[in-house]
């Protein structure tokens, strides 16, 4: 659709602002321009659109230079929307979103037409601002007069729209529905977008296509995934920017990370910086600071940063359709906040809890196990599961003094499962079902936390200081934790 | 909406018709209605059913009263005109069209005859008009060139500055020429300064009308250009305007209007920065009717101020220029006022 070729060019000839810029978006695409204050993204827009001329280079459109095409015809083929338009004199929404059929009403007398009307009529309803039509575009918020803009470049049926930050005065709602409105409008009737954009996570989810500049260069081209680990970005906008992918979509999203806060009161040493407490109904710690927690737990599962770790108390017969609505309510009657605590369940008597603290070189570690094993399996015997009907099971978490990445938590995790694997095996508990030895139960529960001070760790496997701490501690927490189990359970 | 509009022009052409008949029929010398129709008739159909008209009325009516009203008429729809195009055009409601310049470089040019009391290569009577329009079009390029040398894209707040620069060294230089006039001369030149469309006969009516029709066509062929500039000359450039040739055709099509009404009638005010106001108020911004309503507006208001300024201490006759602005400013602050309010009602 347009394809600019080694484009140069400013607001001085001598001074050209974008340098040697080749990009190029194909016909019903959506590609974003990205890149700080000052990279040149506005004058490569100007030079898009025609206002500015370009020093060197071409630009392309379906195949014909620019150049080649009289301002009327451009104008049928590529609607702007800019930034910050003021109107002078009172016209209606109406009136503004007519001035988009300027480029199709010919003739000397050049009225508007049926077509131009229904062209109109139809821009306003997909933007979403019919009610308004009879409005002063004066009176109206700075997010409606944004649609009212896109609807007057609408209205002019382009094939290619130039968007200038579409999104700068819209809330997140509209911010949304328009994007959501020119994806539409770019499937539908195959409308190429071309669009500077301040959001990266806004761009990557919507653009087919980005680029990033810098200083009038391209810095990075390509599919959205060029800028997937962050470097570049960090690079170009001099802050550090972690990649997660979105949880429902397959695109990256950035975390922008702010400079470590120097003035952070001290820590207290690891051991003192959280609160356990045990009565019947729960075991609670409580930490001073939140931990890098991944969890099975039912309240506060997956990847979160956790203060308060639950493990409570139920009754054999406990069954409940909606076990986290039950934890969230006994929480709040504790008065602990549930949206930074993991909540797990046992039937176990909680007294038969074990605690071990544990150290080597930097790390620390803390395991609190409880452990009752009626569910007891062999994960390799292939019956298919029963139904539970007791809550016999083992509750793992292990809270560490070390700074793990995501991998390592999920290397942590596969480290403290092998560990209590060889507790029930070194403890000869039996799956009732195959007589063989069991290697968990059906509804074990586990959690990793880890304060993340001191240098990252990428690995917690065996093969690692870490690893081996944590192995160890939550070996002889889950073996206490199933000896005071069976000693009760036998006497 | 449409069918509002509609009403307004017939409104408008009606007010234009009632207040040309008006201005031939009312006067210190009270000619009948039938009589004036009948000179009417004999002029234009030359064929009338009156067989004893008094000469001297037929020259009365036909040879001062018509004139005038045609001129008003001419020079009223000419400035507002003018007016709501540079108010378009600038995107600024406080323009006029005297804001270029180029109606002080007409002033000049007239001042400067009534000064030297010359008359060109026989030209005559015609001597002031022709100069007048000739000062108004060197003012016209002389702010061209400077708008140009300062910035290439002929932009709007260049344009006006220039117009200010140019419109207080022409007016410095009439200052000049007042202070060094003869008490005659000097107030033979304010009282021209100050606008009238008496005594002006048929042939400024011939020396008008050509400036007048090719700057009226120039400006009514442009109204969606005006709209489409609206949002700005970006916006306008990205809607498929050629901005820098539009800009420049409607700058000269009211500068041809101004100068050459200036150069007959003196420099008029208020009649360009209120009437295109007062017809915002009724039709909407959307200058494809701003532009024709304004002409026919500001006709009818001209001819009925002239009628004011002629009637109120007859036989004496009042500037013209004193009564627009009289009833003008009054009725603008009104406007201003009454919008303010209701910006701040709906606020």
């Amino acid at each position: 659709m347009i394809r600019l070729t080694g484009i140069s060019g400013g607001y001085d000839t001598d001074r050209p602002i974008v340098h040697d810029v080749s990009i190029f978006a194909d016909a019903g695409t959506f590609f974003a321009l990205l890149g700080p204050n000052g990279s040149g993204k506005s004058t490569l827009f100007k030079l898009m659109t025609g206002v500015l001329k370009s020093t060197s280079g071409t630009i392309a459109l379906n195949g014909s230079p620019l150049s080649d095409y009289s301002s009327i015809e451009r104008a049928r083929l590529i609607a702007v929307l800019a930034q910050e338009e003021q109107v002078a004199f009172d016209f209606t929404v109406e009136e503004i979103v007519m001035l988009g059929r300027y480029p199709h009403q010919t003739g000397l007398l050049k009225s508007a037409s049926r077509t131009d009307s229904a062209a109109v009529e139809e821009a306003m309803r997909t933007t979403n601002v019919l009610p308004y039509r009879y409005r002063s575009f004066r009176e109206l918020s700075g997010g409606e007069k944004q649609r009212v803009l896109l609807a007057k470049a609408l209205a002019q049926e382009p094939k290619l729209l130039l968007l200038d930050e579409p999104t700068n005065h819209l809330d997140v709602r509209h911010t949304y529905e328009m994007l959501d409105l020119l994806r539409a409008k770019q499937r539908k009737d195959g409308l190429t977008v071309v669009a500077i954009l301040h959001d990266l996570n806004v761009a990557a989810l919507y653009a087919d296509r980005v680029a990033l500049l810098r200083e009038g260069r391209i810095v990075e081209q390509g599919d959205v995934s060029v800028l997937r680990d962050g470097s570049s970005i960090e690079r170009v906008y001099g802050v550090r920017a972690i990649a997660q992918y979105h949880p429902l979509l397959p695109k990256p999203q950035w975390f922008m990370t702010p400079k470590p806060d120097t003035d952070v009161p001290k820590l207290a040493p690891f051991g003192e910086s959280y609160r356990l407490t045990q009565n019947d109904r729960l075991i609670h710690l409580m930490f001073e600071r939140p931990l890098r927690t991944i969890s099975n737990g039912v309240n506060g599962e997956g990847l979160q940063w956790i203060r308060h770790f639950c493990n409570f108390h139920v009754d054999k017969d406990y069954h409940c359709p909606d076990p986290v609505a039950d934890i969230r309510s006994w929480m709040e009657e504790l008065g602990i906040p549930f949206e930074q605590a993991v909540g797990m369940m046992t039937a176990v008597k909680l007294n038969d809890m074990a605690v071990v603290e544990d150290e080597t070189g930097p790390y620390k570690v803390l395991a609190v196990v409880t452990a009752g094993v009626t569910n007891a399996v062999d994960i390799a015997n292939d019956r298919m599961p029963e139904p539970v009907t007791t809550p016999g099971t083992i509750n793992t978490m292990v809270f560490t003094d070390a700074h793990l990445t995501d991998g390592a938590l999920v290397n942590a995790c596969l480290t403290v499962t092998e560990a209590k694997v060889k507790a029930l095996l070194d403890m000869d508990v039996c799956d009732p079902n195959s007589h063989t030895i069991a290697t968990g139960t059906s509804t074990d529960s586990l959690l990793i936390a880890a304060t993340q001070q001191g240098e990252p760790t990428p690995y917690a496997g065996s093969g690692t200081m870490i690893g081996k701490l944590l192995g160890r501690t939550a070996y002889r927490a889950t073996r206490i934790a199933l000896e005071q189990y069976l000693r009760r359970t036998l006497s | 909406m449409n069918r509002k509009v509609w009403l307004w022009y017939i409104f408008a052409g009606g007010i234009a018709v009632g207040a040309s008949l008006l201005g031939l029929l009312a006067s210190s010398v009270m000619v009948s209605p039938e009589t004036v129709f009948a000179i009417l008739a004999k002029h234009v159909l030359r064929w009338t059913w009156q067989a004893d008209i008094p000469i001297s009325l037929d020259l009365i009516i036909w040879n001062i009263r018509a004139p005038r009203v045609v001129l008003g008429l001419l020079i009223g729809a000419s400035l507002s005109l003018a007016g709501a195009a540079f108010q378009g055009l600038l995107r600024n409601p406080l323009a006029d069209p005297y804001i270029i310049g180029v109606s002080s470089g007409a002033s000049l040019g007239a001042v400067i005859v009534l000064f030297f009391q010359f008359s060109l290569w026989g030209l005559g009577a015609f001597t002031l008009p022709i100069t007048a329009i000739i000062g108004g079009f060197v003012a016209l390029v002389l702010v061209f060139g400077m708008t140009h040398l300062s910035s290439r894209s002929l932009a709007v707040e260049t344009i006006i500055l220039s117009g200010v620069i140019m419109t207080s060294f022409m007016s410095a230089i009439v200052s000049l020429i007042i202070a060094l006039s003869q008490r005659e001369d000097m107030s033979q030149i304010l009282y021209w300064l100050m606008g009238n469309v008496g005594m002006r006969g048929w042939s400024y009516v011939q020396l008008l009308l050509p400036f007048a029709l090719v700057g009226a066509l120039l400006l009514l062929i442009h109204v969606r250009e005006l709209n489409a500039l609206a949002l700005g000359e970006s916006s306008a450039e990205h809607l498929g305007v050629n901005v820098r040739r539009k800009k420049a055709l409607i700058l000269i099509g009211a500068s041809l209007l101004t100068g050459a009404s200036v150069a007959v009638s003196g420099a008029i005010g208020f009649v360009g920065l209120v009437i295109p106001h007062l017809v915002r108020l009724v039709t909407g911004p959307d200058h494809r009717h701003v532009l024709p309503l304004s002409m026919l507006i500001g006709g009818a208001y001209l001819v009925l101020a002239d009628l004011l300024a002629r009637t109120v201490i007859s036989p004496r006759e009042l500037p013209i220029g004193v009564i627009t602005a009289l009833i003008g400013a009054p009725v603008f602050a009104f406007l201003l006022i009454r919008q303010q309010a209701g910006r701040r009602g709906r606020g």
